[in-house]
């Protein structure tokens, strides 16, 4: 038997990278034959992840960004980390108030979600997608709430409809 | 040549169309506010067209929600549209985030011009 495909990938955590990672992703996801729905929720749910990072994780350009991807019988574990100051709230430097909906979305697109982290020691986010899907995962984690009225994503706010399908 | 284009098309007249091509993340998000900017200060309708842009992030959708929110303030129209046939990059954020009828999304550029026309003055 082959041995699980791994890769890691480390880079400065600016905003140009985000696109860098979701190529390697999609190398990665086709190799292993994903279906293309679940590939559109790994690059959604890891791009949220890596622009967190980017936006929050460090004071200065400084940081770096790490992601690594695991594969295994059952799917593909991606770990997106930092080293930064930890989970805390942070305005955000020169760059527009974030919306808030990066870990919902991430919650709402994988199988199974794990957030790691500690004042000081940075931040792990990891994410599993699994090869075959019982269920749409954003049925059993769905992003609640609405838009508010300073912009930000306010998880409380009324839906204003369903979502519109297909 | 740009890679992921954001341009005006200005040739509906009294609505500015901000045509969206290709991945937009928080690295283009910027070039989207500075564009949607610029449609604001038209003063007319603004369509924003994703119909070829394959994947949008949460970056794009705060940049969307700002314009939305400064259109509606200033009586201007705001819809967006994707098209036919919708890449899952874009079709399944705006599903999972309700935002369809928030910002709202329409299928078609012709029918969200003709909507754009005449949902600014009825806010």
């Amino acid at each position: 038997m082959n041995p699980s495909p791994e890769v890691l990938l480390t880079m400065p955590a600016r905003p140009e990278g985000v696109g860098v990672v979701r190529q390697a992703l999609a190398g990665m996801a086709d190799a292993l034959d994903f279906e293309a729905s679940v590939l559109a929720d790994m690059k959604m749910a890891v791009t949220e992840a890596c622009t967190n990072v980017v936006v929050h994780a460090y004071d200065s350009d400084a940081g770096m960004l790490e992601v690594e991807m695991l594969a295994s019988e059952d799917g593909l574990t991606i770990v997106v980390r930092d080293h930064g100051t930890g989970i805390q709230p942070r305005p955000a430097r020169s760059e527009p108030p974030a919306l808030g909906l990066g870990l919902p979305l991430i919650a709402a697109l994988s199988d199974a979600f794990e957030l790691r982290g500690s004042a000081g020691r940075g931040t792990e986010v990891r994410m599993t997608f699994a090869y075959s899907r019982d269920g749409d995962p954003a049925e059993a984690n769905p992003v609640t709430g609405n838009v508010g009225i300073d912009g930000r994503w306010d998880p409380d706010a009324p839906s204003d409809g369903s979502p519109a399908g297909g | 040549m740009e890679a992921n284009p954001i341009v005006l098309d200005d040739t509906p007249g009294d609505v500015v169309v901000v045509v969206v091509e290709g991945e937009h993340d928080i690295y283009t998000a910027p070039t989207l506010r500075e564009r949607l900017d610029e449609a604001l200060e038209r003063g007319g309708g603004i369509v924003v067209d994703l119909t070829a842009a394959t994947f949008v992030d949460s970056s794009v959708l705060g940049a969307l929600l700002d314009a939305r929110r400064r259109a509606l303030e200033a009586s201007q129209g705001f819809v967006v549209c994707v098209g036919e046939t919708v890449e899952p990059g874009v079709q399944r954020i705006l599903d999972i985030t309700g935002l369809v009828p928030v910002l709202p999304v329409l299928r078609h550029r012709e029918e969200a011009i003709e909507a754009a026309r005449t949902n600014g003055a009825a806010e």
